[in-house]
Order: structure tokens, then sequence, then C-alpha cells
């Protein structure tokens, strides 16, 4: 069924239109016999009028409307009385009854009587045609007004549906207007009870599903805390292990005590990563959202992480115009951050960064461009899933991440309701990130303009 | 007026009706788009006025008996369109995947001609009377109660269509198919019996006492199975053998795709190491 | 397209046996008018067991379709226009016809002996 309203009306029209003009059709059937019923016996009134008439035995012709005709007829076949619109012949044979014969242009109904007082007959005739619209313009008017209740039944089953489909369409506008991350239970004003196990079962779901997805977060908020006491405990142990060999005078040939330190800098790194995802999800991040100038916070994050980039000699500038937003501080700083090392980690050295703030259909947007490898279209949508990382382990940079960091981005971009778009970069590879805020909030920050 | 005038619509309008929600049904069923309907019926309903203002040429024709052979030939074309679109189902139902391009084009032919066939006797009914006034009210409440008959067991007769189970659906549209196309054929003979083309002979039964052919089942049966009160033998061996016919394409069809499905499993079953 | 090259086959098959036949047999004709949605004559006498040549002339400038169930014939014939039905062979009875445009008037019968 491509849409229930329609099935219903049409499903229900034919129904009622079936029915009613059988019934229709049926009533005029009746009411039409009913009315030739009616004719004749006006017919046989005027037969038994004419039955009394005083006649001389004289043939007269009687001047005629043209709509009745009359004839008698003496009991040897002799003419005595006729209309000028009828034949020298009897109009039809002398049996007694009626019958319907054709003279003079025109159909005509007879009726034929026998008066045995007299010894006459009697034919009197009306017009067969006249007749019947007579009788058919009485019988229209009781049928007309079902004809004309057709299109006001229509337009009442089509009300009465949308009424009986109302509850339907609130449920259907309520699953529509829920947030992804909104596990809150349905809230249907007066559900009928044919939508009831509905709205049961999806609420159940909804629980089950919030249930589990705080389950998860709180294991891995819980097992990133507890991994911070002993990962502090190693960083320390491994400092007086360094000393100590250096002390003892023995040199680190292998490397090893370096590249320990490389993975636990990196594990401390996932850690708070993990930590921080945690904290800036919508759900629990008590975002405090406050004007702020786009742009004067991406200036101070990339000073900030200037040296990382000047260590790669990669080249990192920012453009476009000052962009006024609602936001929160920290959570941007977070995410511009996690933006710009990841672009950095991709970028190869003297490789170039390209950081934007504008506004586009009056909407302010951040985006981070980079001459890194880029990412294939088809692998867009997945970059945003925790731990995931664009081909596996064997990432083509080797550049150290959490895989993280994406996730971390879009969670802040869906705290401030902003919308994420990647795309091409500029130079010849590599990645754009734009972050782009709602409409509401983004206004270019008067006498700010960028030169 | 009013009761003749419903008669000559609700046979016209029940003929395309039918046809129309069957094909449309199955038209669902195999998810081929359904725009070739409003393009036929618009198409049939314009060829149908043109073919009513020439309907007086026509009949001049082969000797006063144009018409006759015109409507005979018209009937007989939907009914060799019906067999294709109920070969094409039953290939396209079999294959699963591909729907054959031609089906909807097929479909749509098939009620184009109907539409013409039925729309240009509608359309020298009224306006016949479009000039009467005293006629008019009965002619058109006529027309309206015939065209609302029509179109409701149409419409009616589709949605129990679709509401048939998935799998006995083509089984069904098969069978109704297989009736409606003759009875198309028995009124080509009918017409060309009438044309003096093929033998007249006398009934072989009358049931008109039984059930008229002027009454609303009468009509719906003339419309759906091509009901004749009192068939001539002609009519009937016309009748049976386009019913058989068809049954043996559609048995053929099906053999055939069944043959093409199970080759195309083995191939691709060889195929795979 | 095997179905349609047979049935084109059978029609010309048609086309030739009415040829033949129109050539070998003389049909008795019979001629009927419509005037003011009325036939003229309301009755036809017909031969039994023959197959007659029904030649109706409309007189009327609107048309008007020559229907009878009994005969199993339906032809619409325009105004002001002659049509051809062919009828028969009947047993001896009464055939009711109509003209199903003005069926109140146009009535009649064709009785056959």
């Amino acid at each position: 069924m491509r849409s229930i309203r329609v099935f219903l009306l049409v499903a229900l029209l034919s129904t009622i239109t079936l029915v009613n003009f059988l019934a229709a059709l049926h009533g005029y059937r009746e009411s039409m016999a009913a009315a030739q019923q009616l004719l004749d016996r006006q017919l046989a009134a005027t037969a038994a009028l004419l039955e009394k008439l005083p006649l001389q035995q004289v043939q007269s012709e009687l001047p005629a409307d043209g709509e009745v005709a009359l004839q008698l007829w003496g009991e040897d076949g002799q003419s005595l009385l006729k209309s000028a619109n009828t034949p020298g012949r009897p109009m039809v044979p002398l049996e007694g009854g009626y019958r319907e014969t054709n003279f003079g242009n025109y159909r005509w109904r007879v009726y034929t009587h026998f008066s045995p007082e007299s010894g006459r007959w009697i034919q009197v005739a009306e017009r067969a045609d006249l007749r019947f619209q007579l009788a058919e313009r009485v019988v229209l008017e009781s049928i007309l007004p079902t004809l004309l209740a057709l299109p006001l039944a229509a337009l009442l089953i089509w009300l009465v549906i949308g009424r009986g489909l109302s509850s339907l369409r609130e449920l259907a506008n309520a699953l529509r207007e829920k947030r992804a991350e909104d596990l809150e239970p349905l809230q249907v004003s007066e559900p009928p009870q044919e939508l009831q196990p509905v709205i049961r079962s999806t609420n159940a779901l909804l629980e089950r599903l919030g249930a589990s997805f705080e389950r998860e977060r709180r294991f891995s908020a819980d097992a990133a805390h507890e991994l911070r006491t002993p990962i502090s405990a190693i960083q320390v142990h491994l400092h007086n292990l360094e000393r100590e060999l250096q002390d003892a005078g023995l040199a680190d040939r292998s490397g090893s005590l370096g590249k320990l330190r490389l993975s636990v800098t990196r594990m401390v790194d996932l850690v708070e990563q993990m930590l921080t995802l945690f904290r800036t999800n919508p759900e629990h991040y008590p975002a405090r959202l406050e004007p702020l100038d786009l742009q004067q916070l991406a200036r101070e994050v990339i000073a900030e992480r200037y040296e990382l980039f000047s260590a790669r000699q990669q080249s990192i500038s920012l453009q476009g115009t000052a962009v006024g937003i609602r936001g929160d501080v920290f959570a941007l700083t977070v995410m511009i951050g996690n933006l710009l090392s990841n672009a950095g980690k991709y970028t190869p050295e003297r490789g170039e960064i390209l950081v934007t703030t504008a506004l586009s259909d009056s909407r302010g947007y951040i985006q981070v461009e980079d001459s890194g490898p880029g990412i294939p279209a088809q692998e867009r949508s997945k970059i945003f899933e925790r731990f995931y990382r664009v081909g596996g382990d064997c990432h083509a940079s080797q550049a150290e991440g959490s895989g993280l960091g994406l996730s971390i981005v879009a969670h802040i971009a869906r705290l401030h309701r902003a919308e994420i778009q990647l795309s091409d970069s500029r130079f010849d590879t590599g990645l754009c990130v734009r972050i782009l805020f709602p409409a509401s909030s983004g206004t270019v920050l008067p006498g700010e303009e960028h030169a | 007026m009013l009761l003749n005038t419903v008669i000559i619509i609700l046979r016209e309008v029940l003929e395309a009706a039918l046809l129309i929600s069957i094909l449309l049904a199955m038209s669902r069923r195999l998810r081929v788009d359904p725009r070739w309907l409003p393009l036929s019926l618009l198409l049939g309903g314009a060829v149908a006025v043109l073919v009513g203002t020439q309907m007086r040429g026509i009949s001049e024709l082969l000797d006063g008996v144009g018409q006759e052979v015109f409507d005979a030939f018209l009937q007989l074309a939907i009914y060799v369109l019906l067999l294709c679109v109920a070969v094409l189902m039953i290939r396209s139902y079999y294959s699963q995947n591909t729907v054959p391009g031609g089906i909807a084009a097929a479909m749509g032919a098939a009620v184009t001609l109907a539409v013409i066939r039925e729309g240009s006797e509608i359309y020298l009914f009224l306006s016949a009377f479009s000039a009467d006034p005293d006629l008019r009210p009965g002619v058109l409440s006529g027309a309206f109660i015939g065209a609302g008959i029509g179109f409701s067991i149409g419409a009616l007769f589709y949605y129990f269509l679709l509401a048939l189970p998935r799998r006995t659906t083509l089984a069904v549209a098969c069978v109704l198919m297989t009736l409606v196309a003759a009875g198309m054929c028995i009124q080509a003979a009918q017409l060309l019996i009438q044309a003096d083309w093929l033998p007249a002979q006398s009934s072989l039964w009358d049931t008109g006492n039984w059930l008229p052919e002027g009454s609303v089942s009468g009509q719906l049966l003339y419309a759906l199975v091509g009901y004749e009160a009192s068939p001539s033998p002609v009519e009937v061996g016309v009748y049976f053998s386009a019913a058989l016919l068809m049954v043996a394409l559609l048995f053929w069809a099906r053999y055939r795709a069944e043959a093409g499905g199970r080759k195309g499993e083995r191939d691709r079953a060889a195929s795979t190491p | 397209m095997l179905e349609r090259t047979a049935c084109r086959r059978l029609v010309l098959l048609w086309m030739l046996a009415a040829s033949v036949k129109a050539v070998a047999a003389d049909r008795p004709i019979v001629e009927l008018e419509i005037r003011n949605h009325l036939f003229h004559p309301a009755e036809i006498l017909m031969p039994a067991h023959t197959k007659v040549k029904l030649i109706v002339y409309n007189r009327d400038p609107t048309p008007e379709e020559f229907e009878s169930y009994e005969l199993n014939r339906e032809k619409v014939i325009m105004g002001g226009q002659r049509a051809i039905i062919f009828i028969g062979p009947l047993a001896p009875g009464e055939y009711p016809f109509f003209g199903e445009f003005n069926p109140n008037t146009a009535q009649g019968k064709i009785i056959v002996k």
C-alpha cells in the first residue's frame, strides 16, 4: 500500500458508490414502473370518461394537440370519432388492453377498451416519448441527491480517515524528530489501542539500546581512568631506569629504551583521548555556549602547536574572516587541536596546511586543508568511527594515532549542532575537513575584517 | 434514458476498467513503473474522440462493414497484446530480477486500444445527446451512475487482486487475462459474423432468460469472461481455441523460463570453482 | 510473434472466403428506416433459415445504434447514413430489436416465418 489514506478513500468510496448507485438504479426501475402504471391508469380513466360521453352516430373528427389521440369505433368497425392525428384505421388491433405502436411520426401507448353498454371500442393514446420524459423527470428528482451527495461523501471520508490516522502521523513525527542520540521514550498523547504495542516495543527497544550504550561508555571511560595510574607508574619507573643506566655508564645500545619511551607516550596520549572522548560526549558534556570568535580561537591553537609543525618544516597558515559563533571554548579548542594534529600527522614534511574561517550562506565554518594523501570518497563515512584508521594498521604515512581524534571532533561538532563536510583539499592531494556551524550562530564580527 | 445510458456506459467502462485493474495490479506486483497508465489513457482518449468523429467514414469502408472489421481488429490486437503481456509476465516472474522492458509498452498498448474501442462508443453516444436539453439530465445522471459503478468495480477488483497472496497473484492474473482475452476474441468473432466475414449459424444454447446480457451481472460477466447468452458454434469455437492457444503459450513460456532458470543456475554453479 | 502471423493468415483466409461468398450468393435484402427515432416499418417479415441482408437507413441527424440481444447484433449508424447488417439464418419466431440510443421509441421486431 503506497498510502493508507488513499487506499481507504478509494476502497470506501468505491464501495459506497457501488452500493448507492445500484440501489439508485433499482429505485429508478421501480419508480419508473410505478410511474408508468400511474400514467396507464390515467389513460384508462380518460377512456372511462369517453365511455360516458353521449355521442351521435356521426363520424366526426376532433382537432388534435399532438400529445393525446383517441378513436371511437362502432361494433361493426365503423369510425365514430377520431382525433385528427390518428390514421384512418384503428391505431392498434381492436383487442382490450395496452399496446404500443407507431403512427404520425411518434410512438404511442394505446389503451383499447370495449364498452358493452354502448357497444363501442374506445382507444385512447399518449405519446410514449412524452410519457417517458415526464416520468423520468419526476424519478430523477429523487435520484439526483444520491449522485450529488457523492462528492460530499468523498470529502467527509477524506477528513474522517485523516482524523483516524492522526495518531499514526503523530507517531511518525515523533520518530522523525528524534535526534540520533536521543534515547528518551516516545511521547504520543493518548495513543489508540492499535498503536500501543508499537509504542511499547519501540520504547522498550530504546531503553535497552540506551542501557547498552551507557555500559559501553562507562566501560571505556573506567578502563581509561584505571589505566592512568599504572601508566604514570610506568613513566616514573622508566625515568628511574634511564637514570640508573646512565649512572652505571651503560649506553642504550639497541635504542630499546627510547622506543619504550615513545610507546609509553603514545599510550598516555591514547588514554587521554579516550577520556576526552567520553567527556565531550554530547549527552554528558555540560556545554557552556558563549559568543566567541572562531578565528581568534584557531589562531591561539595554531600558536600553541606551532612548534610541532615547524619541527617537520610544514607551513601552516590561517585565512578568512573573523567569525562569531556561540560555542564552548574548551571543547572547540580540543576540536581544532585534533583537526590540526590530524592534518599535521598525515601531511609529509615540507607539506602545507591551510586553516580558513569564514561564512558560507550566513553559516560560520572553520576548515582545515592539508596536502597529505587524502581519503578516498568511499572511506570518508567511516573515519568518524572510533579506532578506525584509513588503510588499517599499515597506514601509508606511518603516522601514529589513536583513531579517536575524529570521533572527538564529531562529538564536539554534534554538541554545537554543527555539520562536518569532507572533501578534497585545494592542494594536489589531501583532505579538507569543514565544520559548518548552524545558521543562527554565525555572524561576521563587526570591525574585524581580516586583512 | 437513464437506464439505457447506464447500460451503455457501464458496458464500455467496465470492460476497460477490469482490463486496467488486472494490468495495474500485475504492474504493481512486478514493480513495473505504472506511468504507462496515464499515458495510454490520454492517448487512447484522444484517439477515441478522433475515431468517434471519423466513424462515418470508417463505417462506409469495405462495403459498409468497416465499423465491424475495425472493431474486430482492435479486439484481436488487444488479444495479441494480452498474450504478449502474459508471456512477458511469466518470463519476468521466473527470472526474478529483470523485468522485460517491453511489458510496460505492451500493457500500455493494450489499454490504449481498449480505451479507443470503448471510448469512441461513449463519445458517439454522448455526442448524440449533447444537443437535446430534454434528455440531458437523464443521460448525464446515467453516464455518472454507469461510470461510477464501472470504476468502483474496477477499483475494488484491483484491491482484491493486490490482497491475494503473492504466490497466487500470477496464476490468478493469467487465468483472468486468458478469460478477458478469449472474451475479446468472441466479440471479434461476433462482429465478423455480423459483417458476414464468418459464417452465421443458429445459436447452440440460450441462457438469456436465466441471466440477461443487459443486466448488471450480465454486463460484468460480459466484460470479464465475454459472456454471450446465445452463442453460435463458431463463437464457441473461437472462444475456446483462443483460450487454449493462450493457455498453451503460457505453459510453454513457463517451461522455457524454468528451463532457462535452471540452466542459468547450472552455469553459475559451473563457473564458481 | 508466431501468433501474430497466424492471426494475419487467418484474416487473409476470411477475406478470401468472404469475397468468394459475396459473389456466390445473392441474399434477400430487407430495408429498414429510422425516422424521428422510430423504425419504419416497426415489424419486418423474414423467411426462416435464410441469411438476410438488412439495410438500415438512418434518416435522423443523430447517430443510432441498432441493437438486438436476441439476434446478437449491434451496430452504430451515423446520422444520415445507411448500414448493412447480415442476419440469420433464424428459426421461426419473434426477434425484437431496438435503437439503443432511443430505446423508448425506436423499437421493432423481426418476425420469422
